[in-house]
């Protein structure tokens, strides 16, 4: 069964787990033998141009040690034979489309999502 | 051909990205797949036969069967006579039909 | 190999933020009333559908006292879908995310309802005919 995890919402939450939920979830599934394609779209287009740590957050005092590493779980995935894609026309939106994919990461164009949805079992929205 | 049924309970008014999904939604039903859009909670409202927006009505004229959700109609008070020509009224429980049936199921 | 009666939901809100949670059980009951067995992965804010410390209040401003007012509680919705499954001869499995118990200190769950990982979200799709996520947003 080949599932596509469609990551659709960035920052959401980056405290829980100290990490995007879903690509936490995903790279634990994948380590549990699930066989998986990941699609970055809407705002989780920033997700594939990510260079750095999220800021480390500080609430009166106290002091986040390990804030999420995005960048590191996307390099994970797709060094666990996962495929990560980016929505182009996704990244032309925002503006992002000038900056550099992470290393591994493929561009998809809009109209071509719906062969990446014909290559998977199963779709799952998040 | 595949079947799909889209669950969706984003609505164009509140949602950039219901647009997209709508597109996604049309693009699959081009290509010939067997495309059904299940309207819950909010996403009932662009059923409204005065509501207006086009990405939506695309979709009823292109001839993509809408079906929405009885209980969120009754919750916005919509009757059948309000709602738009081609779209039906339905039930969560298709949601679970095509599950049973192997469809790939699709929460918006 | 997958049981062609089971099916597997991913649910990540919690009691009463989200119309999602309301369509969210519609939808397991209406799995059973077509007698699907059921299995569940609650993920981050969902583990708390299944606290047990959940209680009934009344409400000044309906003039309700306790009793009256019977606010709905998701651990009774959750307690009625396995009684429900139990009657037609289905199963009924609930899975919370563990950390995600802990980080909310939800750890009193009601009974029927277990603790696991995402690996237990592999295996619960795995094993079923068909599985549907719900995203929270």
């Amino acid at each position: 069964m080949k599932v596509l995890q469609v990551i659709d919402q960035a920052f959401r939450t980056t405290t829980e787990e100290q990490d995007d939920t879903i690509l936490w979830l995903t790279q634990s599934m994948r380590g549990a033998g699930g066989d998986l394609m990941v699609l970055l779209s809407g705002h989780g287009v920033y997700y594939a141009v990510a260079r750095q740590r999220q800021p480390a957050l500080a609430v009166a005092g106290w002091q986040q040690s390990q804030p999420a590493n995005v960048p590191r779980d996307i390099a994970n995935l797709v060094e666990s034979g996962v495929p990560v894609y980016a929505v182009q026309d996704d990244l032309e939106e925002r503006g992002l489309a000038h900056l550099a994919l992470q290393n591994g990461v493929q561009p998809v164009s809009r109209r071509a999502i719906a062969d990446l949805y014909e290559q998977a079992d199963q779709i799952w929205q998040w | 051909m595949s079947h799909y049924l889209f669950i969706q309970s984003q609505d164009p008014f509140t949602e950039t990205r219901a647009a997209r999904q709508y597109e996604l939604v049309g693009d699959l039903y081009d290509a010939g797949h067997d495309v059904t859009l299940l309207l819950v909670q909010n996403g009932v409202t662009p059923a409204r036969q005065a509501a207006r927006s086009p990405v939506f009505d695309r979709l009823l004229e292109w001839g993509v069967p809408v079906i929405a959700d009885g209980f969120s109609l009754r919750q916005r008070e919509m009757q059948e006579s309000d709602l738009k020509d081609a779209v039906e009224i339905g039930d969560v429980s298709l949601a679970i039909d095509a599950l049973l049936d192997g469809h790939k199921v699709i929460w918006n | 190999m997958s049981d062609n009666t089971l099916l597997t939901f991913a649910f990540m809100d919690p009691p009463f933020e989200s119309e999602r949670t309301v369509t969210f059980f519609r939808l397991l009951d209406a799995a059973l009333e077509k007698n699907a067995s059921v299995r569940v992965f609650a993920y981050e804010g969902a583990v708390a559908l299944a606290f047990a410390r959940q209680q009934q209040h009344g409400n000044a401003v309906h003039g309700r006292d306790t009793g009256e007012e019977d606010h709905p509680l998701t651990r009774e919705w959750i307690a009625a879908l396995q009684q429900k499954a139990e009657q037609k001869g289905l199963s009924f499995e609930w899975i919370n995310c563990g950390l995600c118990v802990d980080e909310r200190g939800v750890n009193e769950v009601i009974d029927g309802c277990g603790r696991g990982g995402p690996p237990d979200l592999w295996r619960y799709a795995s094993e079923a005919l068909n599985t549907l996520t719900i995203g929270t947003r």
